[in-house]
């Protein structure tokens, strides 16, 4: 059986510090599970992995069966894993639409080069993350930390994923912005689209997740269903001593 | 690619009026349009490679040096004609901009400028010293052929390859293609992110802005006839091409061409005041303040101004 | 041989000096100041007018040089650093452009030719068949109490060790209530104030000139680069590689190549180890 998602025995090392030990799950297709850990458990050294921005110290990640670990970041974002980051990381100074069309590329030089951008395309993906026709030529300057997670998500799903990794998707957000990240990823879900979502908001996760995995100091401490493992003993008490 | 037809117009004006221009100007000035014209093209080629993605190079008179020098040696010393002599000069500039680039794979930012410098430099003293048979050592060469007689000709020739050179970055960068070459400059990862092989894009940028600057460096010297490695491996140079590169307007093709023609003609005012190299101080210090206060150069301010005048007449 | 080693240890002080200014500035504040080579020039100019012109001693020409070189690195931060606060390529294009425009500014006072600064201590010494002008046996001399100074002033005074916390960790220095604004402003005072020492020195080694600031621009950007942020220890050492090298291909090649090597190294070490120059990736 081939997941999106396989991760097998991953382990990452900075020097002494050991970020991820020896951690092994799965993402099944169409779930859509929640990654928790008091900070600096190592959640998002798991999504550098996953996109190569980290090499991983030993172990293996599969993408639909396939070992993508020797793939450079650009290559897997084409074999369908795609990520938000915890601090957006939009183009400075490219509206909305120029934004999202770096997503939408082919990665070939020639076909950008005589192929049109696909302004249709570019404006569905904007207003589809819940953004407003007059928004469009705005940039990042002038937008919102919503907004900025929303570019996020739709400069994202431009890539086509078939999985999506989202990094704190609901920080820095006010009450309303919260309100529509959570409708987007549901819409998405029922479209069947497949997630790995961090976020310190459990409150707001709770809805989002079919399942969550709960980390400290880079391993596995719980796994099952969000309430499972919140009832965890030693989730508890990593989330009260925080990493400590 | 959202070509207009005003573009063209414009394009069409600016290729028309400057033709027309031998007619009107003195070969005073013409000489100093000519200069303007190989410093936009230089400039140009730096943007492509340094302004778009961000890889700041202060090294670009190392490729400039190299398609220079390789057509001066191959006519001069061993009587090649020059339609051989630039196309290989041209070829070689380009093994100099993959040169450049093996660095820009692992390091960028301050470090990636440096580095840029320091190969400058070393190719400076490296030309002095290997072969100064060929490449005249300390002295350089003169006597290279040229391929021109007179100012006329030689604006001719000049705006000719500046306005053939600057049309065609113009349509290319208006294409996704410029795109995600401005996207790397202002967040690689996120390009990365994006499905996009930064590696291959970089070298694309790379290696057409070495094509630019050597085509620009080979014509350059057969119009001046010398080469000397103090004048062309020269921090001043280096800051002549970046600093209309940067007052013009970055990420822009015309952006360094108006920067290019502003600075020419700026030096040339300033001639009759300052006659030596102290025209760079009020140059320099022009610079300095453009870049400081108005980034985006001056190239923005026009086309802000052009909004507000707009705004003004439809109100 | 002996001259070898005599005349590599002199320069190599001497480099060791021209680096120190630099290294300063880029643990402290993690900024390459490509003006740094103007303090030189500065230095030099003023010490050359006041000296050889004005005819003031020698010790008020030196002492005047440093309190030039101390202003302009102030004004250099406040002006130019501060305003572009924290875009690092910025500052390096801007300090670029400021040093040829200072450039200009001295072709524009002094002109164009290059000038010999007379020695600044008159006489010679022969030791091992090597000949040592005073000057440069002075200039190491002083270089060396000047960076055993900066040394015992880094790790035993207040100030020093607040520039310490500040190079090792910017905020967690605010935190514990460390100004890091005074900091990077007293670190480019005395940035300027050794370079224009180094100046004077190096003046009289080679001579003025208005593009005397490349050379040792280039020779503190790879003392830093090679030699690692912030040590003391590890600029010595560099500027001995270095200062040697120098030395050795002058008399084994050629003079012209003398630079090679320094370039090399810059290039080398910064496309094979560029990690340890990075420190940790923002996530
Ligand atoms: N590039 C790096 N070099 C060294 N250590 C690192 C690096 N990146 C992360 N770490 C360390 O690895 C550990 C895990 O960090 P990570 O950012 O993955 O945590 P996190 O769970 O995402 O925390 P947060 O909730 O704060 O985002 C931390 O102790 C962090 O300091
Ligand atoms: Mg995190």
């Amino acid at each position: 059986m081939n997941h999106p998602l396989e991760i097998t025995n991953l382990v990452k090392k900075f020097g002494g510090l050991t970020a991820t030990d020896n951690l092994s799950f799965v993402v099944e297709k169409g779930k859509s599970v929640g990654l928790i850990g008091p900070n600096g458990a190592g959640k998002t050294t798991i999504f550098a992995q996953v996109m190569g921005e980290h090499r991983q110290t030993s172990g293996s990640i599969k993408v639909y069966g396939k070992e993508i670990t020797k793939l450079s970041t650009s290559a897997r974002v084409r074999h369908g894993v795609s990520r938000t980051y915890q601090i957006p990381r939009p183009f400075g100074n490219m509206n909305i639409l120029e934004n999202i069309r770096v997503g939408l590329m082919p990665d070939n030089i020639w076909q950008m080069i005589t192929g049109n951008p696909d302004l249709d395309r570019e404006e569905e993906l904007a207003l589809s993350v819940g953004f407003t026709p007059g928004d469009l030529m705005k940039t990042p300057s002038e937008l919102s930390m919503g907004d900025l997670r929303k570019l996020e998500m739709a400069r994202t799903m431009a890539t086509d994923p078939s999985i999506m990794l989202l990094d704190e998707v609901f920080a820095g957000l006010t009450v309303s912005e919260i309100v529509q990240i959570a409708d987007l990823i549901q819409k998405m879900r029922k479209d069947g689209m497949t997630f790995l979502i961090v976020s310190h908001d459990l409150k707001a996760l709770e809805p989002m997740v079919d399942s969550a995995i709960a980390i400290n100091y880079g391993a596995m401490i719980a796994h099952g269903t969000l309430d499972e493992v919140l009832a965890n003993e030693d989730v508890r008490a990593s989330y009260l001593g925080g990493t400590g | 690619m959202d070509l207009r037809w005003h573009h063209f117009a414009l394009w069409a004006a600016f290729i028309g009026g400057m033709l027309a221009l031998p007619q009107f100007v003195s070969s005073g000035t013409l000489r100093t349009i000519i200069f303007a014209n190989y410093l936009a093209i230089f400039a140009i080629s730096w943007d492509i490679l340094s302004g778009r993605t961000g890889y700041i190079s202060f090294g670009h008179p190392f490729l400039i040096g190299i398609g220079a020098y390789t057509t001066a040696i191959l006519t001069k010393r061993f009587d090649i004609a020059v339609e051989y002599a630039i196309p290989s000069a041209v070829l070689m500039t380009m093994v100099g901009g993959l040169i450049l680039f093996l660095p820009a794979l692992r390091i960028k930012g301050s470090y990636f400028a440096l580095v840029t410098l320091a190969f400058m430099e070393l190719i400076y003293q490296l030309v002095q010293v290997i072969r100064p048979d060929l490449t005249g050592g300390t002295r350089g060469m003169s006597g290279i052929p040229t391929l021109t007689l007179g100012a006329r000709d030689g604006f001719y020739l000049s705006f000719s390859l500046m306005a053939a050179i600057a049309l065609s970055m113009w349509l290319l960068m208006r294409t996704r293609l410029g795109t995600a070459l401005s996207a790397i400059g202002m967040n690689e990862e996120s390009v990365r992110g994006s499905g996009l092989s930064t590696t291959r894009l970089k070298l694309f940028a790379f290696l057409t802005g070495a094509f630019v600057a050597g085509l620009g460096g080979a014509f350059y010297v057969h119009y001046l006839g010398s080469i000397a490695p103090r004048a062309l491996f020269d921090i001043n140079f280096l800051f002549t091409i970046l600093v209309a590169a940067l007052i013009g307007g970055l990420s822009t093709v015309i952006g360094p061409m108006l920067g290019a023609f502003f600075l020419t003609f700026l030096l040339e005012y300033l001639r009759p005041y300052l006659p030596g190299a102290e025209r760079y101080f009020i140059y320099g210090g022009i610079a300095l303040l453009l870049y400081m206060y108005e980034p985006k150069g001056i190239l923005h301010l026009f086309s802000r101004g052009l909004d507000r005048w707009r705004e003004r007449v439809s109100s | 041989m002996a001259q070898i080693i005599i005349q590599g240890l002199l320069l190599s002080g001497l480099y060791a000096l021209i680096a120190m200014g630099f290294t300063l500035i880029f643990s402290v504040g993690r900024v390459l100041n490509l003006a740094y080579g103007s303090y030189l020039m500065i230095g030099g100019y003023v010490y050359f007018y006041l000296t050889q012109l004005l005819g003031v001693p020698k010790i008020v020409g030196i002492l005047m040089a440093t309190v030039a070189g101390c202003v302009v690195g102030l004004l250099i931060y406040r002006l130019l650093v501060k305003q572009l606060k924290g875009d690092h390529v910025a500052i390096e294009i801007s300090t670029l452009i400021l040093a040829v425009v200072l450039q200009a500014g001295i072709v524009l006072l002094f002109g164009d030719s290059s000038k010999i600064l007379l020695p600044i201590v008159p006489g010679v010494i022969h030791v091992g068949g090597a000949t040592v002008t005073f000057s440069i046996l002075a200039a190491t001399i002083i270089s060396w109490v000047i960076l055993i100074g900066i040394y015992i002033f880094i790790r035993k005074t207040h100030t020093g060790r607040a520039m310490q916390a500040v190079s090792m960790d910017a905020k967690g220095a605010a935190i514990s209530g460390i100004d890091s604004d005074r900091i990077n402003m007293i670190t480019w005072g005395i940035s300027g104030t050794l370079g224009a020492v180094a100046g004077v020195f190096f003046a009289s080694y080679t001579q003025l000139s208005p593009s005397m600031w490349v050379a040792p621009l280039i020779i503190a950007i790879a003392v830093v680069i090679v030699g690692g942020i912030g040590s003391i220890i590890g600029t010595l050492v560099v500027a001995h590689i270095i200062g040697f090298m120098e030395i050795l291909t002058t008399a084994i090649l050629a003079p012209e190549m003398r630079g090679v090597f320094t370039m090399l190294l810059i290039i080398g070490v910064l496309v094979i180890r560029p990690r340890g120059l990075f420190g940790r990736e923002e996530l």
